[in-house]
């Protein structure tokens, strides 16, 4: 990386990174990605334990669709825009409310840099931890034979896993520079508007993330380009806010 | 001038915290001055472009400040508020902080010893900042503000929560940055620190610059508080009747001695013209007129008294 | 004398005797976020389904009487209570995250403690803070909404034919403010950040119950229930409105998770609130 941006950038994302991994912050990507290989390790030594198939709401759903489930559900609706809210909302917040902004806004770089840099590490970290823990919950729960058929179908999935946590992380960082208190409108927006709007009819569903994330819709050109454009907001927003740092 | 302020006005909402101040501050050290929530906090996150200005300017080195962040290579910033990586180590952290300066690993750690060394907690840098001591976290602050080697160092209150042992040598290092060609800002309510760093000061209150420049030329000028003169002799009533008699009979009174009383051994004498005072006075110790006068102290040709007479609760 | 004194004059009056300071920390924790707007609204919005609730009751018993669907029914005051948990969720993170981090990374632990109020003082005030809000948006409404009820019908009779009504709310609301505001008083004694305190908060419930549901689903068996707060206190509240699980051991066993869940965030806070952090 090199210019007044990158360069920059690229020293915040090496301390950021740091930060990301330090203990208590970490316990949260961990919990988030060892979760579902514990149930995945269930559901495999329950299959493994003399049931053929298994049936959830009535229905004989085999391992291939009961990860299809898992993905959708437990990582694409709770992981990903979890991880997203409470990572991304904290990236600059927490910088803010500790008061350590401060040494950040008198080095020599544009604060854009401190931004980008900061989401950089977070989106490294998260995909990072998330993507092999569903890629070890394919491995668990798949019969070995399935693999290698349904392994496109797994990357698509790893895909548009990584891409809802770059959008969501955009997004929620945005509100993390803007807001003063972005963590309870982020889980607002995620477990209350997300999960409301998505049963509407009519165009109401289009107005979440979660829409974009399914596959039956195409929605990675929307995705990227909610994430570039929260990222540049969010970068334009610290150039020309000011904080004034509680006494 | 190094900080040049014109009109210089921020609010918070209905509350003015800086209200049009103009003023320029030299090379060398000034001591920023004033009561709690005079401004001077504000005026510093306005000179280091934490707070953008309400109306007016403020320029460093002859440039705006907000939004001009390569302004930062110059500008060492040591903030009041205790606020750390708790995590990191004093070397890590300073490190860190030198490298977002563009240094590269092996430059940063050097830079961050050094520093660390300055301010005497090299020992320790190893150690976890959230393990520090008050006065360890103070310092550790203004490691990383002299890191990178600053033309300008701002400090807020930088001596706050250290011992007094700590408190000189920081002073003193203070000086020497200053004898090595920096320009530094310090912060305090405490006078008598201001006054052992620098003569030179700006003092504010109620979000207004009351007064700026040399302490001393700054006493002279507050008129309706003469200057108290202490005068320890062996016969204060003769040093006395010397003083009263060199008068000019038409005027009744020495234009120079406004009231006289008397001390335990010493005669206190107020006088609105300082300087004609203490030529008369070495004349006449110098003649013996008056017998031996053994010692003469000023006890408000200080910093207290101007923070005193100018800011008037 | 004409001219009064206006000198510095020593209190005369009286003292609270030692243990009323929970009371003071309680009563400024309250005027203090009430002040805040925001805090305010989510208040109010967490009346809204009151608000619908008693539309609904109002139709039942005054415009459409006998409709089976407007009527009410104790099934009625167990939904209600157990859809306001999104609001306190929401308010116990807002109010709660604070509440004792704040003070942890203001040093103002030392201050608290160093005045004639003990620790059980101290946290049974920051938990009545919390406390005073989650009751205000659970029991409060719920038995509103049975006031709403006879005042609407003109008659006991609901009331009566329902007896064990008014006990059912009281102990649901209480385990609900006693699980959320525990919880949430352990967890932001763990951290000088109220924002990883609510974080862990939200972590804890969100993930717990998803997991729950996802283990239960996969494996058949309802003991998986225990590993989340919420679903427990699910069960638990269906229980008390006399919906049973179809496994009264697990009743038994949610019963001891509970109890063992609020002695854990006990524990907690009795190792955590100190005056003094000795920091390695």
């Amino acid at each position: 990386m090199s210019g007044p941006l990158l360069g920059p950038a690229r020293r915040m994302f090496e301390l950021a990174l740091g930060e990301m991994l330090w203990g208590r912050r970490a316990v949260f990507m961990g919990l988030a990605a060892g979760a579902p290989i514990l149930l995945a390790v269930v559901a495999r030594l329950t299959l493994a334990g003399g049931s053929a198939v298994l049936v959830v709401n009535g229905s004989r759903i085999d391992s291939e669709a009961m990860f299809g489930t898992a993905v959708s559900l437990l990582y694409l609706r709770f992981i990903v825009p979890a991880l997203g809210v409470f990572y991304g909302t904290s990236l600059i917040a927490e910088e803010i409310e500790e008061k350590t902004i401060t040494y950040l806004f008198v080095r020599p770089m544009a604060r854009g840099a401190i931004v980008l840099g900061k989401y950089l590490a977070y989106l490294v970290c998260v995909v990072a931890v998330v993507l092999p823990s569903a890629a070890l919950v394919f491995v668990i729960m798949v019969p070995f034979a399935s693999i290698g058929p349904l392994f496109g179908t797994v990357l698509r999935d790893l895909g548009v896993m990584a891409l809802g946590l770059a959008t969501y992380g955009a997004l929620f960082l945005w509100a993390g520079v803007s807001f003063k208190r972005p963590l309870v409108g982020g889980l607002i927006f995620v477990f209350g508007w997300e999960s409301v709007a998505l049963v509407l009819p009519g165009y109401v569903r289009r107005l979440t993330i979660a829409y974009y994330l399914q596959p039956t819709v195409p929605g990675v050109a929307t995705l990227l380009a909610v994430a570039i454009i929260a990222l540049f907001l969010a970068m334009q927003t610290i150039e020309r806010r000011e904080y004034v740092l509680e006494q | 001038m190094i900080i040049a302020a014109d009109h210089l006005s921020k609010w918070y909402g209905h509350v003015s915290g800086l209200n049009d101040v103009t003023v320029s501050l030299p090379e060398g050290i000034t001591g920023l001055l004033g009561p709690n929530g005079a401004g001077k906090s504000t005026f510093m996150k306005l000179v280091t472009g934490q707070l953008r200005p309400s109306a007016g300017s403020v320029r460093v080195f002859g440039e705006p400040i907000w939004g001009n962040p390569a302004q930062y290579r110059r500008l060492g910033f040591c903030p009041e508020h205790d606020a750390f990586y708790d995590h990191m180590t004093g070397v890590e952290w300073v490190a860190a902080l030198a490298r977002l300066h563009g240094m590269d690993d092996d430059a940063a750690a050097a830079a961050a010893k050094r520093a660390l060394e300055a301010v005497d907690l090299l020992d320790v840098g190893h150690r976890k900042i959230g393990s520090y001591s008050k006065g360890m976290r103070q310092r550790v602050k203004l490691a990383q503000a002299i890191a990178h080697d600053p033309q300008l160092l701002i400090l807020d209150e930088p001596l706050s929560g250290m011992d007094p042992l700590m408190r000189r040598r920081t002073i003193r290092l203070i000086k020497e940055w200053a004898s090595a060609g920096k320009s530094i800002v310090v912060s305090s309510h405490i006078l008598h620190e201001i006054e052992a760093m620098t003569a030179n000061i700006v003092l504010m209150h109620n979000g207004r610059v009351v007064a700026e420049g040399d302490v001393h030329q700054i006493r002279a000028l507050i008129d309706e508080h003469p200057h108290r003169v202490w005068i320890r002799a062996q016969d204060p009533q003769a040093v006395a009747r010397t003083l009263l008699a060199r008068l000019e009979p038409s005027r009744g009174v020495a234009d120079d001695v406004a009231s006289v009383r008397f001390e335990e051994g010493a005669v206190v004498v107020e006088t609105p013209k300082p300087d004609a005072f203490y030529a008369r006075l070495t004349e006449i110790a110098a003649s013996g007129e008056a017998g031996l006068i053994e010692e003469v102290t000023s006890p408000d040709d200080n910093l207290q008294a101007v923070f005193t007479y100018l800011v008037k609760p | 004398m004409p001219i009064h004194d206006q000198g510095y004059r020593h209190y005369t009056g009286g003292r609270a005797l030692h243990g009323r300071g929970w009371w003071v920390i309680a009563h400024h924790g309250v005027l203090d976020r009430l002040r805040e707007r925001r805090f305010l609204a989510l208040l109010l919005f967490a009346w809204s389904l009151f608000v619908f609730r008693a539309v609904e009751l109002y139709i039942g018993t005054t415009v459409i009487r006998g409709a089976f669907f407007f009527a009410p029914s104790e099934e009625t005051f167990r939904t209600f209570l157990e859809q306001q948990r999104l609001f306190v969720f929401f308010i116990t993170i807002y109010a709660g995250a604070g509440l004792i981090a704040t003070d942890r990374q203001s040093n103002a632990l030392q201050i608290y403690l160093s005045k004639p109020i003990t620790r059980n003082n101290y946290i049974g005030g920051k938990l009545l803070t919390l406390a005073l809000f989650l009751v205000a948006v659970t029991w409060f409404p719920a038995m509103l909404l049975l006031v709403l009820q006879i005042l609407f019908s003109g008659s006991l009779d609901f009331v009566i034919s329902h007896p064990r009504l008014v006990p059912a709310i009281t102990l649901a609301s209480m385990l609900q403010v006693a699980l959320a505001s525990m919880m949430m008083l352990a967890l932001s004694s763990l951290s000088r950040s109220r924002r990883f305190a609510a974080m862990m908060y939200a972590g804890i419930v969100i993930f717990a119950g998803v997991l729950d549901g996802a283990l239960e689903r996969v494996s058949g068996n309802p003991l998986w229930v225990l590993i989340s707060p919420q679903n427990t206190l699910l069960l638990l509240i269906d229980s008390i409105f006399g919906v049973p699980p179809d496994d009264t051991a697990v009743l038994g066993l949610a019963v001891a998770a509970f109890a063992i869940l609020l002695a854990a965030c006990l524990f907690t806070l009795e190792r955590r609130v100190h005056a003094v952090d000795v920091v390695a």
